[in-house]
């Protein structure tokens, strides 16, 4: 209850949108979610309430980043940074969103929420005004690159909301990076709407720093014949949650999803992910890495929901774990829920160290144990890497996990 | 290879095990209270420990909740509107098989059971429980001349009270969940085994469950001791008459394997599952444990779940011993509105310990079935490997197939590896056995037994038979 107080008692939201009203009610009847659902079962309780106890910030420190410079052929838009766009170039378009147009999505995506399920995306739409929200209608083709930025300032806690519709026939490559500030909470809820035949390729980079914490919940509605990839990372951070939801909402569209998370210390990061095809001839490929160190503890949850409507789905889902500490656990769940008789499903999961025999064979060939043990783990890491977009030419992230290892 | 014959003859037939035997029984009223539970243990003559482990059972039953997490939907159970007690009225002490009531052996006869001296099934020796009590053991004599004691659990709490108050409740205890202190509370009968160390049983045990009354719970208990290097095979089979009430059934199965002991138990299950509207069936909700203690110790489930309106079951291994193995293979199959929810749980505590998990789940018509299991790799289980395959085949755009697998590893040097797959009765095959003159329901029972050849290869060689012929009658008009 303490968290609602504390939004309701706190001064700088006095002007609450209606968006905030209609989620602080919701959140009143269920001011935490069920932790005894599957969701939040395991979710660290004390580093949960370490991620509320953070006051409410919409101010914005100055944003610096470990990142490299904006390029020339990229488009890069920070969240809360009074970023404004209009572009109307002659193979593209991408413009702002109104604000009418903006309460308007929000509101029927609130209506069909789910108070525990997507309690983190309440929790972000409490909290955020319209400063701290990005809404975007991008079409066309041959459109730049895109980064955009969200943040969280030390000793505060930060909600930004992403809001995307690409229009027909578009095809963007689009990276989203997170970035965690000591002692920081950063609450960030993502929307993508793909019409028809478009494409988005979709790279998430969550980088904390020493006590910062993420509660990262995307949603994407996907019409027929889009394709969605995603690739996303998330390190470095006290404690993590990773929300993924995929709606094929008429099938006959393409997923693939490849994460990976890394946990050192007393670290928890957790994915979640559930995969709906509400349509026939959906297609799925999913892979989630985890790798944990020291005291971590590294969850992935995946769920494919395959309705009698969804005849011809193929769909896949592979949960590939290192556990390289006596002291850390993982826990994984790959779960497959199948109501339609037609179908391809097939999940599977692993959880071991690295491979001994890889390690001696290289140390025959005079390869030191440290440097063949990064040798495994940059093959390891480099699958999700390399499906990153944008990142892939001008960041070095393989070098950036190799040297936090 | 598959016994077309069998099957064919087969496919035809109705739940053939619906009948009632019309014979007296002692019932004792409906409800549950401390004074039914004095009740029942004052019937079977219990010693004052027995009694107050089930009293103490009871409140901690009467404090728990019934759990819901499984998401079987099933019309709440009124846990005041069943017997807690049947049993067929007969003569106080039966010395031999010849006093026992004819009619009940006749019961036994046509459920393919006999257990008269002259018909009684080769080498393997049976313990017949109808209703509450257990009416018969065959082949004790031959069993205790190589000191294996084989008998219901009320006989060896009388005879072998040391150890039963030695091991009762050790592996699953009465707290351990809602059904669980349920039947620790009003248990009535069930089987005892004790393998002296050393012995490898001369032939195999089984238990035959018969429910008989439409109104009264079956709570039978199981326990199963083998001690150092000694090994047996259990086999149990389980029927009930057609009633269109629910029954419920709620058994607690306990193992213990010590060094270099290897035990297993097969199961092959056909309770009634109500009729094509979900009118009736029992519900089966189903607590087995095994607890590998020993160094090199093997637990090994086998099952075969057919019947049941409602499945609650998981078999499951504590793997404490040094190398010790735990293996579960299991095909469950629903058709109509059952639902079954089953698995298996295998928790390495040791170090060096193996588990193997095979499921196949069939489902068919409206049913949902679904595999759920827990692998957990403790801090000390090094050196220790899993391997998990559950398979899916779907018959019918009605029916479902859930995987729910929770993999939880807190050791690194171990390994778990798990897959799962779904998929259906291919057109191409099946389109191959009809060109060749095979009728389509034969070849799908055919392309069904392929399927679940892997656990039926596991099936002591009776078992295998009629497994086999259970699922074709099962899947009796549910394909096309």
């Amino acid at each position: 209850m303490e968290i609602i107080e504390k939004i309701i008692t706190n001064k700088s939201i006095d002007n609450q949108t209606e968006i905030q009203k209609i989620c602080l009610d919701k959140l009143q009847s269920s001011p935490f979610p069920n932790p005894k659902s599957e969701q939040w079962r395991l979710s660290n309780k004390s580093k949960f309430a370490n991620f509320l106890d953070y006051s409410v910030n919409e101010k914005n420190s100055k944003f610096d980043t470990p990142f490299p410079n904006i390029s020339q052929k990229n488009i890069r838009l920070v969240i809360g940074d009074d970023c404004h766009i209009n572009l109307l170039e002659e193979n593209y378009s991408i413009k702002q969103l109104s604000e009418d147009k903006l309460v308007k999505y929000i509101k029927e995506q609130i209506s069909c929420f789910d108070q525990n399920e997507n309690w983190s995306d309440l929790l972000n739409l409490s909290l955020n005004c319209t400063k701290n929200t990005l809404g975007l209608k991008i079409s066309g083709s041959e459109i730049p690159p895109i980064e955009i930025f969200s943040h969280a300032s030390s000793n505060s806690l930060n909600a930004k909301t992403l809001i995307i519709f690409l229009e027909k026939n578009c095809d963007i490559d689009l990276l989203q990076v997170n970035l965690g500030k000591e002692k920081s909470s950063l609450s960030q809820s993502t929307f993508f709407c793909l019409e028809e035949n478009s494409s988005l390729n979709h790279g998430v980079v969550s980088y904390g720093e020493n006590k910062s914490n993420l509660l990262n919940s995307l949603n994407v509605i996907q019409s027929k014949n889009s394709e969605y990839n995603l690739g996303s990372l998330h390190f470095k951070f006290n404690y993590a949650r990773f929300e993924i939801r995929i709606k094929q909402s008429e099938g006959n569209a393409k997923t693939k999803i490849k994460g990976m998370q890394i946990t050192k210390k007393d670290e928890q990061i957790s994915t979640y992910a559930r995969i709906d095809f509400n349509g026939p001839n959906g297609f799925l490929d999913q892979i989630n890495k985890s790798l944990a160190d020291d005291k971590s503890h590294a969850i992935f949850e995946g769920s494919i929901i395959v309705p009698k409507i969804a005849q011809k789905t193929d769909a896949s889902q592979l949960s590939r774990n290192l556990l390289l500490s006596n002291l850390a656990q993982i826990d994984t769940k790959p779960q497959l829920e199948i109501i339609a008789d037609d179908v391809k499903c097939k999940h599977g999961a692993t959880i071991s160290q690295l491979n001994e025999e890889e390690l001696f064979y290289m140390r025959t060939r005079g390869i030191a144990l440290t440097e063949a043990s990064k040798l495994q783990l940059s093959s390891y890491f480099q699958e999700i890497i390399s499906f990153i977009p944008v990142s892939k030419d001008r960041w070095d992230l393989l070098d950036i996990l190799l040297n936090e290892n | 290879m598959v016994n077309e014959n069998l099957v064919k003859d087969v496919v035809k037939e109705p739940y053939k095990y619906g009948f009632v035997t019309d014979i007296e029984t002692e019932k004792i009223a409906k409800g549950l209270n401390e004074d039914i539970i004095r009740l029942i243990s004052q019937k079977k003559e219990e010693p004052k420990y027995l009694l107050d482990f089930r009293l103490k059972a009871f409140k901690k039953w009467q404090k728990m909740k019934e759990p819901d997490w499984s998401g079987l939907g099933y019309k709440k159970i009124d846990y005041q509107d069943i017997i807690y007690y049947s049993a067929p009225k007969q003569k106080e002490k039966i010395s031999s098989l010849n006093e026992v009531d004819p009619k009940l052996l006749e019961t036994f006869d046509k459920l393919g059971i006999p257990l008269t001296e002259q018909k009684k099934l080769t080498n393997v020796a049976v313990d017949a429980v109808f209703d509450s009590v257990s009416i018969a053991t065959t082949f004790r004599e031959e069993l205790a001349e190589h000191g294996v004691i084989f008998c219901s659990i009320s006989e060896a709490v009388k005879n072998h009270s040391d150890l039963i108050e030695k091991y009762l409740g050790t592996v699953v205890p009465a707290s351990d969940n809602y059904f669980a202190a349920l039947n620790s509370a009003v248990f009535s009968d069930g089987s005892f085994v004790y393998i002296p160390k050393g012995v490898t049983c001369p032939m195999d045990l089984s238990s035959y469950f018969r429910i008989n009354s439409g109104d009264s719970g079956q709570f039978e208990r199981t326990l199963i001791i083998a001690e150092e290097a000694s090994s047996v095979s259990y086999l149990e089979g389980c029927t009930a008459p057609m009633f269109d009430t629910n029954t419920l059934h709620a058994a607690v199965v306990e193992l213990i394997a010590l060094d270099d002991a290897s035990i297993k138990y097969s199961t092959v299950q056909n309770w009634y599952a109500g009729d094509e509207e979900g009118i009736g069936g029992i519900f089966n909700f189903v607590t087995k444990r095994g607890k590998c203690l020993g160094k090199r110790s093997k637990i090994s489930w086998s099952q075969v779940e057919t019947g049941s309106a409602i499945t609650w079951k998981y078999p499951s291994c504590l793997l404490l011993g040094e190398e010790s193995i735990g293996e579960f293979y299991s095909v469950a199959l629903t058709n109509n509105l059952q639902q079954a929810d089953t698995g298996t749980k295998m928790i390495h505590i040791g170090p060096k310990t193996k588990s193997t998990i095979v499921s196949k789940g069939i489902s068919a018509g409206n049913s949902i079935n679904s595999y759920r299991g827990l692998v957990k790799m403790g801090t000390k289980a090094k050196g220790s490997r899993n391997y998990s395959q559950c398979d899916s085949m779907l018959i019918g755009d009605q029916a479902s197939a859930n995987t729910f697998p929770y993999i939880k590893s807190q050791q690194p040097n171990s390994e778990i590896e798990h897959e799962a797959s779904t998929c259906r009765i291919s057109e191409d095959q099946l389109f191959y056995l009809q060109s060749r003159g095979i009728e389509f329901e034969e070849a799908v029972s055919m392309m069904v037994s392929g399927f679940c050849r892997d656990v039926f290869n596991q099936l002591p060689m009776e078992f295998a038979a009629e497994a086999d012929k259970l699922l074709a009658l099962k899947l009796e008009g549910s394909v096309g």
